[in-house]
């Protein structure tokens, strides 16, 4: 059909000129010579470039063991970049959350919530990151050589175990290993993180070992290193992950409170804490949608206790983006030592484990992350408890991104 | 009674507050390695946020982007609140380069384009395929097809509109003359998917940093249509 067209248009402009014919061709713009840049507000450097807000409403309720939980919250998130005329230095990211909690019950993705019953404002993300930090004491030609290769981050973050530190957690209900393994997933730190080579990044830090508060109490803090694939893996192959290590001193009231040989070690919460992490994902195109499987394993000790934990989950969602689902199983297992229990207490068991369910219906789900509405069904089973009875937990959630 | 105020104060503040520029859009995912790779003498880049919805003027940037693209946005990839990053790289205090990219639907899924572009002439220096979810892929991620592109401007996508009507063999119009690699194999939509993923990209870049210098070029395949359907009725 488009031939029948095009016959007879060409016919009708045949010995007609060129119709692009005059048109000059593209002026270069204005030399961007950093120098000519005018000063401006300091308020526009801080809000008016690189500056985004972004809002969050959680609403959750969970039923488990005859009890009914719910938790709402409403949030924000900054993400701020600064630039010098020829590089952006530096970039900061805190998020804050105002939050209900009513009954709190053990869910998977609020276990820093259990002890914060009622209002309670909490902020989650708080971190600087500086970029590329060797670059004022070297030539032009090391700068080159060593982009994205020295970079400083201090504040609180997701800890270099596994793969939260690629995996936003912050809304989802089934969550990865840290928060189980350590008491906590996201710890005070310094370190250094950037690109060793075109196969592989690093994180290097050192951690304060204290969770939620940046707190020294008696513990010495840890040291955290994991090497991962480099980003072009992700994707070219859909292939994420790393080898980690961390070791040194913890505060964890939780795995004193569950092991007696923890306790009878420990320095108060100060748990001596060794691990070594493999973690993979993967996510492959079928004809509907896409299929992502993930894998997190550690080993290690707590004290004298060996732990070993491991995650496995698979997730589809659909080539729409408004429909996902995704499974879980996972298992942590703790040698629990065999030293006296206290008159009258129980000896906790050796595993913790459990399978989950999850089903979502977006609103919008944006492949960058940055504006996310579902509603959100979770089934959880909990197979084997360390302590308490085995509960079926059912979660309803409803959350917004934008 | 007081916390209740100020979770709805808090509440209202956030369906109050308009969110300024973001930082997080079609990112390269290592941005130092990839800009290192697209200009092996840079030095330095910076990273600037843009989004349609939070820019002076964003929503007649979007009609016309929709208008100049010539087909209908995505829902889902293409919508007005987007972000987009755009990377300056420098070699000292001297710009050389310009690098963006963008998300489009493919048959196979998301297809990430991102062009690194010539600061003063706006043509492509290279294409690059972020991400592409497509059993044509290594088709399209092979040297030979993406080195077509190179050199190629915005004005050749506005010249092809007429060209393909008007002179459909005309060795001027050098978007008709890319070859397809996939012709008739699987996958062979997103060749079609890639060629507007590109032109997504360079109208956007034109809107962003040139300055809509390829504007004429539109204005005048508009017109020159036009006339063509006149001189036929």
């Amino acid at each position: 059909m488009a031939i029948l067209l095009a016959a007879p248009m060409v016919a009708a402009r045949a010995g007609e000129k060129d119709p692009f014919e005059g048109i000059e061709p593209p002026k270069p713009p204005p030399p961007e010579k950093p120098a000519g840049r005018k000063p401006k507000p300091w308020t526009d450097g801080l809000f008016g470039e690189n500056f985004t807000l972004k809002r969050e409403i959680m609403l959750q309720a969970s039923h488990g063991d005859g009890e009914l939980y719910s938790r709402h919250s409403l949030g924000l998130e900054v993400l701020k970049k600064w630039s010098t005329p020829t590089a952006t230095v530096a970039a900061f990211n805190t998020q804050f959350r105002f939050v209900r909690r009513d009954n709190p019950i053990e869910v998977s993705n609020d276990h820093e919530g259990m002890g914060r019953e009622g209002w309670y404002g909490e902020f989650h993300n708080f971190y600087l990151d500086l970029y590329n930090v060797f670059n004022p004491v070297m030539s032009d030609a090391a700068k080159g050589a060593n982009i994205g290769r020295f970079n400083f981050r201090i504040g609180r973050f997701y800890l270099p175990m596994g793969l939260n530190l690629q995996t936003d957690t912050h809304g989802t209900v089934l969550q990865l290993s840290n928060e189980r393994n350590f008491g906590f997933e996201r710890d005070w730190y310094a370190g250094f993180w950037g690109s060793l080579n075109n196969y592989l990044n690093y994180d290097l830090y050192y951690l304060a070992g204290s969770g939620y508060y940046p707190k020294f109490r008696s513990q010495s803090g840890m040291l955290g290193a994991r090497l991962s694939l480099a980003n072009s893996f992700d994707t070219d192959y859909g292939l994420q992950g790393g080898l980690a290590v961390m070791a040194g001193e913890r505060l964890d009231k939780m795995a004193v409170e569950r092991s007696p040989s923890v306790a009878e070690r420990a320095d108060g919460h100060a748990v001596d804490t060794f691990r070594v992490g493999l973690d993979t994902r993967y996510r492959c195109n079928i004809p509907t949608g896409w299929l992502t499987f993930t894998f997190e394993g550690t080993g290690g000790r707590d004290e004298r206790d060996a732990v070993l934990t491991q995650l496995y989950q698979a997730e589809y969602l659909h080539r729409s983006r408004k429909v996902g689902v995704a499974a879980q199983y996972r298992r942590f297992w703790q040698d629990i030592g065999r030293g006296p229990m206290m008159p009258g207490m129980e000896r906790p068991g050796d595993v913790d484990s459990s399978i989950a369910f999850d089903i979502t219906y977006y609103f919008r789900n944006d492949i960058t992350q940055s504006n996310l509405h579902w509603i959100k069904l979770n089934v959880e089973q909990q197979l084997q408890r360390q302590m308490g009875d085995r509960n079926t937990i059912v979660t309803l959630q409803y959350y917004r991104y934008w | 009674m007081k916390r209740i105020l100020l979770f709805l104060a808090v509440a209202a503040a956030l369906l109050a507050v308009r969110r300024a520029e973001a930082a997080v859009g079609c990112t390269l995912s290592n941005p130092a390695r990839d800009l290192k790779f697209l200009y092996p003498a840079m030095t330095t880049y910076r990273e600037e946020a843009r989004q349609l919805d939070t820019m002076s003027g964003g929503k007649a940037m979007f009609d016309a982007l929709k208008q100049r693209l010539g087909s209908d946005l995505d829902p889902v990839y293409e919508t007005y609140d987007t972000p987009y990053t755009l990377y300056t790289v420098y070699k000292g205090d001297e710009v050389i380069g310009i690098v963006h990219g963008v998300n489009v639907p493919g048959r196979g899924g998301v297809i990430q384009i991102f062009l690194a572009t010539d600061p003063k002439t706006a043509e492509v220096r290279q294409l690059v395929f972020q991400r592409l979810e497509s059993p044509a892929a290594r088709a399209l991620k092979a040297a030979e097809f993406r080195k077509q592109f190179e050199g190629l401007t915005l004005a050749d996508f506005y010249k092809h509109d007429y060209y393909a009507v008007a002179e459909p063999a005309s060795d001027k119009d050098r978007v008709g003359r890319l070859t397809n690699p996939v012709k008739g194999a699987p996958g062979e939509e997103d060749f079609t998917a890639s060629l507007r993923g590109v032109r997504k990209n360079l109208i956007l870049l034109d809107l962003f940093v040139y300055e809509r210098r390829h504007e004429p070029f539109y204005q005048r395949a508009q017109e020159a249509l036009a006339k063509l359907k006149a001189g036929i009725k």
